[in-house]
């Protein structure tokens, strides 16, 4: 069974004694981000996120399907994510381990259950057409800190994506394809972003943000905050780990926060470039069929 | 010595005019090649065919992949875990341990044998390496009974390389037939340090200063990753003595 | 069509990988191995190549397993297995991008056999191979080809989804640097005869030599299909070139 590896002692020894000095493995600043890649794909909802050696990708696709029967105004939304061999050995396919399983969870709470995509906004016909849009995260390369690059990449993915375009005339439903009307984007109502925080010390009192798979290993506690630019938290989760004193909490926030709003900055240039670069022409804004509200 | 860089890539045929012949000595098949009876020679990598013809030799020469245990090899490996009389010694990830006997240390007894913990580094020769076995390592000479270097290594910090880099650190005259200048210019701009290289890609680094283990880490590990050549790797290391004071 | 791509070495924690596109298709290849096998896949005499397919939409499902089935024998007969008995060589496949079809909506969850991919897939497979070092005892390349009835029965190589869609018979044949034959598939109805005229074909857009142009025989379909393994020895080449600088 190929075990799942471990750092060395002398591993463990020094990047701990590097941390207590203030320094880490690659020259960075204990509350500061690897350069961090955000790339779209030619196809609409592909997001390619690179931050450091951790590289993930998030596809979005829909389907018109029947809705569920308790909730027949909804759409369905729904985000997979998997850890497969592509990423180490140890892990195989269909056989969740924990980090996949608390990735899972805390995208699902960060960006469903938040309301970020309003799924009312899915339903064609009541009860019995919707959409059903689904994200895939394929994890491609994993050298720590994946909830955070991972929650980016979807929510670029999402907003990046359009959907078919349809319309109703009575009871006929018409879904349009690509070569008939330009696909629309889905409706977006606020974009939430993960940050996570590291405990390291004694006492849990040293913080890095963003730590590699070898500092992750190390560390002695952790709390990841999902907000948005506003300041509305989605979701705080500190899952075990040594007991930390609250100011320490509090300042994290102020950081998360100030990090949301350097992600979505981000996430807007980015979809604004790609924009332009399918906008040759200026022909857009004449060929989108929506109404100027 | 060495001929025009020719590439092959698996299954290829090779020019005889490559493959050394020498009157007396029988040719010798390095790593990538393979013996299809009774005279064909296959490569079985994609790399550089490279003909010693001074040691009748022949192999492919790649820098990436996985190490693969060959006899006489020097590595560091790491301790698993000990059972009855030996150490399991990991080399690589997710390969099967070696075995290591506790006993294979300088001036080791059944009453004095060092107790080594599960995640310590050792540095040692592989004595056995075939498919159908687990490797076997030594740390101490078996002729001689002497360390020469071999054994725990303790302290300092772990990084890994990929095991071409590996086998460049590990050339006599590195500077000149590896081209891999890092080290000598990061100790000529004062910096004191020791280094030990294992070929299954790990380099051990130690010295009394934190920042120094973090930059000669960092000089090797981007000299790898980004191919430097000679000039770059003096560009690099000056770069991360100034970002050092 | 455009000619292929391909990108090597670049996920950093794997022993191998290659982002290869062609015709439409992405995909990234990772290898690892030769690791320990799971006692349960364990064989002793030699080492077990375990194929993974990842599709670009949805969780894997019957259609990827079929493809799985169909590149795990031809992989296996590409590495020397005997080498590394009790071992594993893991090779995962991920989708990355499909050819798009502005004329058709496209219906994730169905389950169906896609010919037109394996072609993509086998190259990927084999750059990341290569990459990773894993020994090989020979390269090998495959293509697609159609029969359709617009003038006649005539073979188109190379085909877009739309032409899969309404051709009589689809095939996919793979060759070994050698010609050997090394892997079959079709779906569809056809004659034997015709089957005849796709083998050769297909032998001839694979294991074509490095004669520029000027071989009338391939004026028809030949021009746009490019010679995959030049394209991967060249590639390769480079890589090595620049991993060997130092010579």
């Amino acid at each position: 069974m190929p075990r799942e590896a471990e750092p060395s002692l002398s591993e463990r020894t020094f990047t701990l004694q590097a941390i207590s000095e203030g320094l880490r493995l690659d020259s960075r600043k204990l509350d500061q981000f690897r350069p961090l890649e955000l790339s779209f794909g030619d196809e609409y909802g592909v997001a390619d996120v690179k931050l450091g050696k951790t590289r993930v990708l998030a596809k979005v696709s829909a389907e018109v399907t029947v809705p569920f029967s308790d909730r027949p105004f909804d759409g369905i939304f729904q985000i997979t994510s998997e850890l497969g061999p592509m990423v180490a050995p140890s892990f195989e396919v269909n056989r969740p381990t924990e980090t996949e399983i608390l990735l899972a969870r805390l995208l699902e709470k960060t960006i469903r259950r938040s309301g970020a995509l309003d799924t009312e906004s899915l339903c064609l016909i009541a009860g019995q057409k919707c959409w059903s849009v689904r994200v895939d995260l394929h994890i491609l390369s994993a050298d720590g800190n994946l909830i955070d690059s991972s929650c980016l990449a979807v929510v670029a993915a999402l907003r990046h994506f359009r959907r078919p375009d349809t319309s109703i005339e009575g009871e006929t439903l018409t879904i349009y394809t690509a070569a008939e009307r330009e696909p629309v984007p889905l409706s977006w109502l606020h974009s939430p972003f993960c940050t996570t925080f590291d405990f390291f010390g004694e006492d849990g009192e040293i913080v890095l943000v963003d730590t590699t798979w070898l500092e992750e290993q190390l560390r002695v506690g952790s709390v990841t905050f999902s907000l948005n630019k506003h300041g509305e938290i989605c979701q705080i989760s500190k899952l075990g780990g040594k007991p930390v004193e609250a100011t320490l909490i509090i300042q994290c926030a102020q950081m998360a926060l100030a990090k949301s709003k350097e992600f979505t900055d981000l996430v807007d240039a980015r979809l604004a470039e790609d924009a332009k670069r399918r906008d040759k022409g200026g022909l857009m804004a004449e060929l989108s069929a929506e109404n100027e509200r | 010595m060495s001929s025009e860089p020719v590439f092959v890539l698996p299954g290829d045929h090779i020019d005889p005019s490559l493959i050394p012949s020498h009157p007396k000595k029988p040719v010798r098949l390095g790593p990538g090649l393979r013996h299809v009876p009774p005279s064909d020679l296959l490569p079985t990598l994609a790399g550089q065919l490279v003909t010693d013809r001074q040691k009748n030799a022949i192999r492919v020469e790649t820098s990436n992949g996985r190490y693969i245990p060959r006899v006489g090899e020097l590595v560091i490996g790491t301790i698993n875990k000990s059972a009855s009389e030996v150490y399991f010694v990991s080399l690589s990830d997710y390969t099967a341990p070696a075995l290591l006997p506790q006993l294979s240390f300088e001036s080791a007894t059944k009453k004095t044998r060092p107790i080594l913990a599960p995640g310590a580094l050792v540095y040692a020769r592989v004595t056995l390496a075939n498919k159908h076995m687990d490797a076997e390592l030594e740390c101490v000479s078996a002729s001689t009974g002497k360390a020469d270097g071999l054994g725990p290594l303790v302290g300092g910090m772990l990084f890994t390389v990929s095991v071409g880099m590996a086998r460049l650190l590990m050339m006599p005259k590195k500077a000149q037939q590896g081209k891999v200048v890092v080290l000598d210019e990061l100790a000529d701009a004062g910096l004191q340090f020791e280094t030990a290289t294992g070929r299954n890609g790990r380099l051990w680094v130690d010295s009394d200063s934190t920042k120094t283990i973090i930059v000669v880490g960092r000089a090797i590990q981007e000299t790898d990753q980004k191919s430097l050549g000679a000039d770059e790797q003096r560009k690099l290391v000056k770069k991360l003595i100034k970002e050092l004071s | 069509m455009a000619s292929p791509t391909a990108e090597l070495s670049h996920l950093p924690k794997t022993d191998g990988s290659a982002n290869f596109a062609y015709g439409g298709y992405t995909i990234t290849a990772a290898v690892n191995g030769p690791v320990e096998a799971q006692r349960r896949d364990e064989n002793p005499f030699e080492a077990l190549v375990d194929v993974n397919v990842r599709p670009a939409a949805g969780v894997g499902g019957t259609g990827e397993r079929q493809l799985e089935a169909i590149l795990q024998p031809a992989l296996r007969h590409l590495i020397p297995v005997r080498n590394f008995p009790r071992c594993v060589i893991q090779v995962t496949l991920q989708v990355m991008e499909t050819p798009e079809n502005a004329y058709v909506n496209p219906k994730v969850m169905q389950p169906r056999l896609n010919l037109g991919i394996i072609p993509a897939l086998l190259h990927a497979a084999i750059l990341g191979l290569l990459t990773a070092a894993v020994p090989m005892k020979t390269v090998a390349s495959a293509t697609c080809l159609v029969i359709t009835d617009a003038d006649g029965s005539s073979v188109k190589v190379d085909p877009t989804p739309a032409e899969i869609d309404q051709a009589r018979s689809v095939h996919v044949l793979g060759f070994t640097a050698g010609r050997d034959l090394l892997l079959a598939e079709s779906e569809g109805s056809f004659s034997a005869d015709e089957w005849a005229t796709v083998l050769q074909t297909a032998e001839k857009v694979c294991c074509r030599s490095q004669e520029a142009g000027g071989d009338a025989e391939m004026g028809g379909y030949g021009a746009e299909s490019e010679n995959v393994q030049q394209f991967m020895r060249s590639v390769l080449e480079a890589k090595a070139a620049e991993g060997l600088h130092w010579r």
